[in-house]
């Protein structure tokens, strides 16, 4: 596969994904595009070196598309009639910005608990007293990842 | 990259598991963020922010200093 079949097997996660909220599997994908499983979990292989996905230890399962994980999650995004999981609190909103800008945001404050569900539409009000933190600082995300 | 429903909350997060704060974002602040670092996501070619972008979105949602600087050594 070339770099551009590369992009086409990420497009076909996306789409899977956005249209049924799981990750699809490499047999899956290379149904969609006429690949082989074993091309597309090369090309998973790749997408992962560039940072485009995350894949778990066995190198074909996709453990985030960001901003959509492929795990469950306490981060929980409802769009239209779909609910998916995002990776972290900055994904959940990234998953409402990507599929057009309205949806729910169902979370918990970690130390708390108290639970979270935010409607977002026309952007988020300023008013709020829940905040997002981030332990990692910026140039140290990919170092771990899923971690960050 | 979690939420809390204030910021004594994590303060106390923070020191329940001894973690130095980090950077904080209010949610108008993380929406500003996520709908640019996401633009173009969906495209066929999708190019991560370097740097440079990633400074100039930061910096759209209002989020500067070191923390937020992918170049910086501050916390090496």
């Amino acid at each position: 596969m070339n770099a551009d079949r590369d992009l086409d097997v990420r497009l076909a996660v996306y789409r899977r994904l956005i249209a049924t909220a799981a990750a699809p599997t490499a047999g899956e994908v290379a149904a969609e595009l006429g690949a082989t499983a074993a091309d597309v979990r090369e090309a998973y292989a790749r997408l992962a070196q560039r940072r485009l996905l995350v894949l778990m230890p066995d190198g074909e399962t996709i453990r985030m598309a960001p901003p959509f994980s492929g795990v469950p999650t306490q981060h929980r995004v409802i769009v239209g009639a779909t609910e998916y999981a995002a990776p972290c609190a900055w994904d959940a909103f990234g998953i409402v910005a990507v599929l057009g800008g309205r949806g729910v945001v169902r979370s918990r404050c970690e130390q708390s608990h108290a639970p979270l569900e935010l409607r977002i539409e026309d952007g988020v009000g300023a008013d709020s007293q829940w905040r997002y933190h981030a332990a990692v600082p910026a140039r140290r995300w990919w170092d771990d990842i899923v971690y960050t | 990259m979690l939420f809390f429903r204030s910021e004594e909350m994590i303060e106390a997060w923070c020191r329940s598991h001894a973690v130095a704060r980090g950077g904080v974002a209010t949610l108008d602040q993380l929406w500003r963020l996520s709908a640019a670092w996401n633009a173009g996501r969906l495209d066929h070619d999708p190019r991560r922010p370097g740097p440079a972008q990633a400074r100039a979105i930061f910096a759209g949602a209002g989020l500067a200093g070191p923390f937020w600087d992918p170049e910086s050594d501050a916390f090496d």
